[in-house]
């Protein structure tokens, strides 16, 4: 098992992941099957794999979107397989969706303040009578957004309308919505898709800082070859809803199932160069934004 | 990413970091004193117009607090309910029996409780609001045009029940409206009789203060609502329910809340239905008033609670003008249209034009007038202190479509 960074200080608080054996059916299509992986505490897990793997699929089993079929998924003491997504947001799971799905009329403020839901009281006589403890409540969690805002520079952009900022900061904004939980574990479906390489550098020092800062787990699905490298920890190689692949970025990059999935089939390629153009494959033949 | 680094100890800061200074000094006295001057002129108004104003007055201060209702429902969270007319006949019913005397002769024997009329505003409220959590079931599992059809279901068994529960409703007929009263004033002619500045103030012009007072209480708790906690769970289901339940809202529990406040705004504005008109009666809850109150909100803007207050006006008391001025309008009284036809093809038309140019309704209009940048949710967007200068970066005044999020 692949240990955090050494600068990364990992809260005592934050337990593994587990997930074992998870099967995901639509009908007679199997859109995962007896999919297994940990993420250690504190650690970049990422999960890869070309278009229709069952990446998005899993994110939505973690996050109780979707019912797993068989098998279940661990998160300390929780089952996450059974709980409802709301509940999965209390105790610490928080998750950046890969296309947008803030609310365009409301303010980035406005946006963020819904992190903050599950840490928060005010119900509809509270917050209708502007009772204080309603107001005093918004007042100290609009510090913390605040705060949050500025680390994902979007301080100056509080007040505007999400609909009219750029693509850009808008992916910034779903980060933000997921920090806003204090989550244990940030589950990031594509945060850099779209981006420019300088918007995605900055993305990646984001991802970086966060997990130094928090010290929290954080699960990645990426198609940036370049980004899932240098990034995670450990990786985790789906393909048709099957797990091919699990290890450091070094150990699936050499793996010659990883390699057949990405260029059809390794027979007569030297390993290092198929692992590389696999890398380069991925990262820009994939058409980003594309649900996967 | 930036110098800033985040830890993870919140609330360690100090307060009012990043939190925005009032926006622009220059206007900030402005508003607060046009809304003094507002209040101050509906005050004295009864002083200075006719008994005509302050009765459409009142009718309209009850199409207000049902449209912010219906508004929070439809608007802010995306369920789209034909059924608010029914929750008006629940509050308006509850209210004729709980504080109606009993009476009436032969066949239509008439049932009642006697209780003071506050007591039967409150329970006209509760039981209207209790219809909505009843029904907020089917709500949880129906989405878009499906509610709306199943919501229908509701208007025709209030019908149906107003026709037949003759001991409570009246029946074919209906029944006339107590009186309100509180703590021994009456809302009526006399009793006592009442005289400001030599101006009698009679049952208009008592009832046209009741209407503020309700119409600004409902007002003030629904944009508060909005600005906070619930008001944000509420427009985040409506644009994305994975989104919000993922964010931790608990969705099927915010819907049913929402029917419930919704349909508690319908009963108050049952309630002050009554009351204006004196009397209920079946045909007065159908599905053609649930149809107006759609027609106001979307004519106002949906989402808005500036803009429900504004197209309740226009939708309820237009046609009480039309019939009033019916001489003075061409094609309209004597051998042209019926006031309320007319009205209704202008409604037609102002729903067409409205959805065309301007989905953001009579609420976005007013903005673009009052020169203001503004979200659909209705709440001024604060522009941070060092950007001064309106001009220099995107406007943010043409807000995506509301409507197509819906």
């Amino acid at each position: 098992m692949s240990a955090p960074g050494p600068d990364t200080d990992v809260r005592s608080d934050i337990p593994p992941v587990l997930v074992e054996n998870v099967s995901v059916r639509f009908g007679a299509i199997k859109a995962l099957s007896e999919v297994s992986f940990t993420v250690e505490p504190g650690t970049i897990h990422a999960i890869i794999g070309p278009n229709g793997a069952g990446k998005s699929t899993m994110f939505n089993v973690l996050s109780g979107v979707y019912r797993a079929a068989e098998g279940q998924v661990r998160f300390g003491e929780h089952r996450l397989d059974q709980m409802r997504p709301y509940k999965i947001a209390g105790v610490g799971v928080a998750r950046a969706f890969q296309n947008i799905a803030l609310s365009a009329g409301q303010t980035v403020a406005e946006n963020l303040m819904l992190g903050r839901h599950h840490l928060t009281r005010a119900g509809f006589i509270a917050a209708g009578l502007r009772l204080p403890r309603a107001t005093k409540e918004g007042k100290l969690h609009g510090a913390r957004v605040a705060e949050i805002a500025e680390f994902l520079e979007l301080g100056d952009k509080l007040h505007t309308p999400v609909g009219v900022l750029s693509y850009g900061d808008q992916k910034r904004v779903e980060v933000a919505r997921a920090l806003c939980t204090e989550p244990r574990l940030l589950l990031l479906d594509e945060p850099v898709a779209g981006m420019n390489a300088e918007e995605t550098h900055r993305m990646a020092e984001a991802i970086l800082e966060i997990r130094a800062g928090l010290g929290i787990s954080v699960v990645l699905v990426e198609h940036d070859m370049g980004m899932v490298m240098s990034l995670a920890d450990r990786v985790t190689v789906l393909d048709f809803g099957r797990r091919i692949a699990d290890g450091t970025p070094a150990e699936v990059q050499r793996d010659p199932e990883v390699i057949r999935a990405y260029l059809g089939s390794g027979d007569e390629i030297d390993p290092s160069e198929a692992a590389e153009a696999a890398a380069a494959g991925a990262s820009s033949s994939e058409t980003p934004g594309m649900p996967s | 990413m930036s110098e800033s680094t985040l830890t993870e100890a919140p609330g360690a800061h100090p307060s009012g970091v990043g939190r925005p200074a009032p926006a622009g000094r220059g206007r900030s006295w402005l508003r607060p004193l046009l809304l003094v001057l507002a209040l101050v002129v509906m005050l004295a108004l009864p002083l200075y117009v006719e008994e005509f104003w302050l009765r459409t007055g009142f009718a309209a201060a009850g199409a207000i607090v049902g449209a912010i209702g219906l508004n929070l429902l439809v608007g802010t969270s995306g369920q789209l309910s034909l059924a608010h007319a029914f929750f008006l006949a629940v509050g308006a019913v509850s209210y004729v029996y709980v504080s109606g005397e009993p009476g009436g002769l032969g066949v239509a024997e008439l049932g009642g409780l006697g209780l003071p009329p506050i007591i039967g505003m409150i329970v006209g409220v509760l039981l209207a609001g209790l219809a909505g959590l009843l029904f907020s079931p089917l709500a949880a599992r129906l989405r878009g045009i499906y509610l709306g059809v199943a919501s229908l279901a509701l208007v025709f068994i209030g019908i149906h029940v107003l026709n037949s529960w003759t001991e409570v409703t009246g029946g074919f007929n209906g029944r006339s409206a107590p009186e309100f009263s509180l703590f021994g004033f009456t809302f009526g002619n006399r009793d006592p009789e009442l005289y400001v500045l030599a101006v009698p103030f009679r049952e208009a012009e008592r009832l046209w203060y009741l209407g503020l007072v309700l119409a600004l209480a409902a007002y003030l708790f629904a944009r508060n609502i909005l600005r906070s906690r619930p008001g944000r769970a509420l427009q985040t289901l409506r644009d994305s329910e994975v989104a919000a339940s993922v964010m931790g809202v608990n969705v099927q529990g915010y819907k049913a809340r929402i029917f419930l406040v919704s349909s508690m705004y319908a009963g108050l504005a049952g309630v002050m239905y009554a009351l204006s008109i004196g009397s209920i009666a079946p045909e007065s809850f159908g599905l053609e008033l649930s149809i107006l109150y759609l027609a106001m909100i979307v004519l106002g803007g949906l989402g808005s609670v500036n803009g429900a207050v504004l197209g309740a006006i226009f939708v309820s008391a237009l046609p009480l003008i039309f019939q009033r001025y019916a001489d003075l309008i061409p094609f309209v009284g004597g051998g042209g249209l019926a006031a309320g036809e007319a009205a209704r093809f202008l409604f037609g038309a102002a729903i067409v034009l409205v959805i065309l140019f301007e989905p953001a309704g009579l609420a976005g209009i007013a903005n673009r007038i009052a020169g203001r940048s503004r979200r659909p949710g209705g709440r001024v967007t604060e522009h941070p202190p060092d950007t001064p200068s309106r001009s220099s970066e995107p406007s943010p005044s043409d807000p995506p479509a509301q409507g197509s999020t819906t």
